[in-house]
């Protein structure tokens, strides 16, 4: 059952009463592919991840997974999907091996090797009480049984929440591995440096309606490099130059921003002044996210100056 | 590291191995900030501590004012004092040595249910302050200010003994209002009345400050405390169904051997309060020299897989509700043999009883007492069956549902197999339940009979606690934030109505249309199948339109 998209959602609208969740949200997942879900809090992340796994009915809108409805076929879906929450609950008084049983044989059977090799590599004693995991350790049985199934989609809401860096790492790990066994992954994220070292594609909602999707490469055109060079003559006049932003000289270093279409001829026009260092960084996701945020931010900078 | 002859600064206290230091707290900085923690605790359990009093005092009253008017002469008082003598109620409620006055007649009918709610109650208002503070990290942050180790925990010590000296005073008052005492003895049978059920409550709250310390977590503790409260009761029970020496090993039974309205004794009093003083030392003694956070019990290792049956919906649902499908089992169990091993004392009582009696039995003779003892069996099991059936909205509530609906298991799959045990099960309670009285009942009589007549009767309230199943479960599908109150409400108006309907006159049409009463009451009427068919009927109605529902609307967290 291998369709191009793993997930196809367009216009997806859902409201909790008089709330507006989804605005006609648009999400695409290819197949074989690592997509990040970035957002601020209440923007529709988890929302749209339970529409995806049949909680939720949509009210408006399109949305396929694995070529199926997610509400009608959740079912027969559910074998082929595996599901981390951003905050786990288990049941307190069966040990987190048990749930991590309990919640693979629910899809499909179990592979105790894979577990194993889960429980090391997450260093989860399985024999304890859910009772008395931290909130780390819980995420880890969820993500342990998430990994140790064979599922072709991967839906994680927040998955590290709550881990070490350690932690961090092994599911950067796990999750190339998916990849490379052509298995797709949903990553709702906060955490910018994991969504850009894991994904390839990116969607950014906002308020419950896509604001930006591509890959880290398309997304990264449609905004600006950041330039730092230091100079012996003025660089003054490099202010005027078409596509040069936010220009800012102090102690002999020069630092602006610069439209990727303008690029060639800005730096035609630095060569040209003998540059005794340049520093010229891609837009990080942060400072995507941050531009499609510029509202609040502005609000917040408006509010700290009354 | 730390070198030889220099002490450590932090000394991990009641770990194993190598001597840890012989520096002491001062025993007096340990309770700094008492006060304060008095506030607190009192603070916090303002309204709990106000509805234990009122509930206990108020039911004493109650069935004060109550046999007044069901034992109006002596003649029915000596009859009462002949069932109290039955093995049955003897290990129910022990026995008083004033069973044939009223102030006894009371006692056997509210003293010991007060003792023990008070001394239970003791034990969870304990750990509420104690290890369950301690387990969410509350005591921490008060810990983390110059607060004495032993402030909190006596505080909440000292506040919960003094609801139990409180109720005692109350029911001293009670009984005094009540004139209980025995015409010239004045009011200390009263006064003792209260001091035992006192001294009960302040060993409860011995057991749960030590339980506290033992067990590291607050679910530990209360299950704990109140094994520890229901052992010295069921020593208590043996002791007094034979020679009563081993009820001296319970300070349950001590409070009984106060015997008041009869030997009106105060020493056993002093055993009580040493008894208490005793675990509270413990207690204290325990918390000043174990971690923060440990307990004496270690937290056992569980499997680190689970069986396949755990996979389905219905075999974790038996797993994580083993216990509670056993406690109704044992409930029903140990009531029906209860109540037929009190068949025939209770049928010469009622012969005796006033007129109001056979209103509430709806008919005359041991048949009619039997109907009602195998309906009472149907109240109880109806409570499991709604328990278990709610336990589907409570996982939806509390949002474990989730990663099971995230498995390849459909929603009507998942309510079906759960809604097994209630149907299933409350078919073997109902079955279980009436077989005992009669089993038990048959062998006084030597009639072997009794068992199947009394299971098939029990069996035949199956369709009605459906139809209650049918309710909840619709309630779920439609409305699943108010399905838990609703429905319970439902049941007690019910059991309201079923057990004093024809008191309050209510018109017989309604009371016919309500499923209990709906059911053949048998013995007294034939089993008849029309009203049974018509109720399974209903019962799959409702059930199907909530499933119906829940299938296709949104799940809902709490």
């Amino acid at each position: 059952m291998t369709t191009p998209m793993a997930v196809e959602i367009e216009g997806l609208t859902k409201s909790f009463g008089r709330a507006q969740a989804l605005r006609g949200l648009d999400l695409q997942v290819p197949t074989g592919q690592v997509t990040g879900f970035l957002g601020p809090n209440g923007s529709g992340k988890t929302t749209t991840i339970r529409i995806l796994l049949g909680l939720l009915k949509a009210d408006g809108g399109r949305a396929s997974m694995l070529g199926g409805d997610p509400w009608s076929d959740a079912v027969r879906l559910h074998q082929h999907i595996a599901y981390v929450p951003g905050d786990v609950t288990l049941w307190p008084n069966l040990t987190g091996g048990e749930a991590i049983d309990i919640l693979c044989r629910l899809s499909g059977p179990l592979d105790p090797h894979r577990k194993q090799l889960m429980l090391e590599r997450f260093e989860l004693d399985p024999t304890k009480k859910a009772r008395a995991y931290s909130k780390g350790n819980r995420q880890k049985v969820a993500l342990v049984a998430a990994l140790a199934s064979d599922a072709d989609l991967l839906l994680l809401d927040e998955p590290t929440s709550g881990l070490d860096p350690i932690m961090e790492a092994a599911f950067t790990e796990s999750i190339r591995e998916v990849k490379a066994q052509g298995r797709s992954v949903l990553l709702s994220s906060h955490i910018f440096a994991e969504v850009e070292k894991l994904a390839d594609r990116v969607a950014i909602i906002r308020e419950g309606v896509t604001v930006e999707t591509g890959t880290m490469a398309q997304l990264r055109h449609l905004t600006r490099t950041q330039v730092a060079v230091v100079l012996d003559q003025g660089a003054a006049d490099l202010a005027t130059l078409p596509g040069v932003h936010d220009f800012e000289t102090s102690g002999g270093q020069t630092t602006f921003a610069v439209d990727e279409a303008e690029l060639p001829g800005v730096l035609a026009a630095l060569a040209a002044r003998r540059p005794r260092s340049l520093v010229a960084n891609p837009p990080s996701l942060e400072e995507l996210f941050l531009r499609h945020y510029g509202n609040e931010l502005a609000g917040l900078a408006a509010g700290s100056e009354k | 590291m730390t070198t030889a002859g220099q002490a450590p600064t932090a000394v991990p206290r009641g770990t194993r191995g190598e001597p840890s230091s012989t520096r002491q707290r001062t025993p007096v900085d340990g309770y700094r900030g008492l006060g304060a923690m008095v506030r607190l605790v009192l603070r916090r359990n303002r309204v709990r501590l106000v509805v234990w009093v009122v509930a206990l005092a108020g039911m004493y009253q109650y069935i004060v004012s109550y046999y007044r008017t069901v034992f109006p002469n002596q003649q029915s008082l000596d009859d009462f004092a002949a069932l109290s003598n039955t093995p049955g109620i003897k290990a129910l409620t022990g026995l008083s040595p004033a069973a044939s006055t009223m102030g006894g007649a009371v006692w056997t009918k509210g003293w010991m249910t007060v003792a023990l709610a008070l001394a239970i109650g003791a034990v969870f208002l304990v750990t509420r302050s104690g290890r369950a503070d301690e387990e969410t990290g509350r005591t921490e942050l008060l810990r983390s200010r110059a607060m004495g180790v032993h402030a909190y925990s006596m505080a909440s010590w000292l506040v919960t003994g003094a609801l139990c000296v409180g109720v005692g005073v109350l029911l001293a008052v009670v009984s005094i209002g009540g004139s209980l005492d025995p015409a010239g003895t004045g009011v200390a049978g009263s006064l003792i009345l209260g001091a035992s059920v006192a001294g009960i409550g302040l060993v409860g709250v011995g057991v749960g400050a030590v339980a506290g310390q033992v067990s590291s977590t607050s679910r530990g503790a209360n299950s704990l405390g109140s094994t520890v409260i229901i052992v010295l009761y069921v020593l208590r029970m043996i002791g007094d169904m034979g020679n009563g020496a081993l009820s001296w090993l319970s300070p349950i039974g001590w409070g009984q051997q106060m015997q008041p309205y009869g030997g009106n004794r105060w020493w056993p009093l002093l055993l009580l309060l040493a008894l208490s003083t005793v675990l509270l030392v413990a207690a204290a003694q325990l918390e000043a020299r174990r971690d923060f956070g440990a307990g004496l019990l270690p937290q056992r290792p569980g499997r680190a897989g689970a069986p396949v049956r755990y996979a389905t919906p219905l075999g974790l649902a038996l797993r994580l509700q083993r216990n509670p499908i056993i406690g109704w089992t044992v409930a029903i169990v140990l009531g029906g043999a209860l109540m037929g091993s009190v068949v025939q004392a209770m049928t010469d009582l009622l012969a005796d009883a006033g007129p109001g009696a056979e209103n509430l039995l709806r008919g005359t003779g041991v048949a009619a007492l039997l109907a009602l003892l195998v309906s009472m069996m149907a109240l109880i099991t109806i409570i499991f069956a709604l328990q278990t059936t709610l336990s589907l909205r409570s996982d939806e509530a509390s949002g474990i549902i989730e990663p099971q609906l995230a498995g390849a298991v459909s929603r009507w799959r998942w309510t079906l197999e759960r809604l097994a045990i209630p149907v299933v099960w409350s078919a073997v309670l109902l079955t279980l339940g009436g077989f005992l009285i009669g089993e038990v009942y048959g062998a006084s009589l030597h009639d072997s009979s009794q068992g199947g007549r009394l299971a098939l009767a029990g069996l035949a309230y199956w369709p009605a606690v459906m139809v209650f199943v049918g309710l909840a479960v619709l309630l779920w599908g439609y409305l699943p934030r108010l399905a838990i109150p609703i429905t319970w409400g439902v049941m007690a108006a019910m059991w309201f109505i079923t057990i004093f309907g024809e008191v309050f006159r209510l018109p017989q049409w309604f009371l016919d249309l309500l499923p209990l009463s709906a059911t053949p009451y048998a013995p007294l009427e034939p089993l008849t199948w029309t009203p049974l068919g018509i109720m399974t009927l209903v019962a799959v109605a409702l059930t199907w339109l909530g499933i119906d529902r829940f299938a296709r609307r949104d799940i809902q967290p709490a």
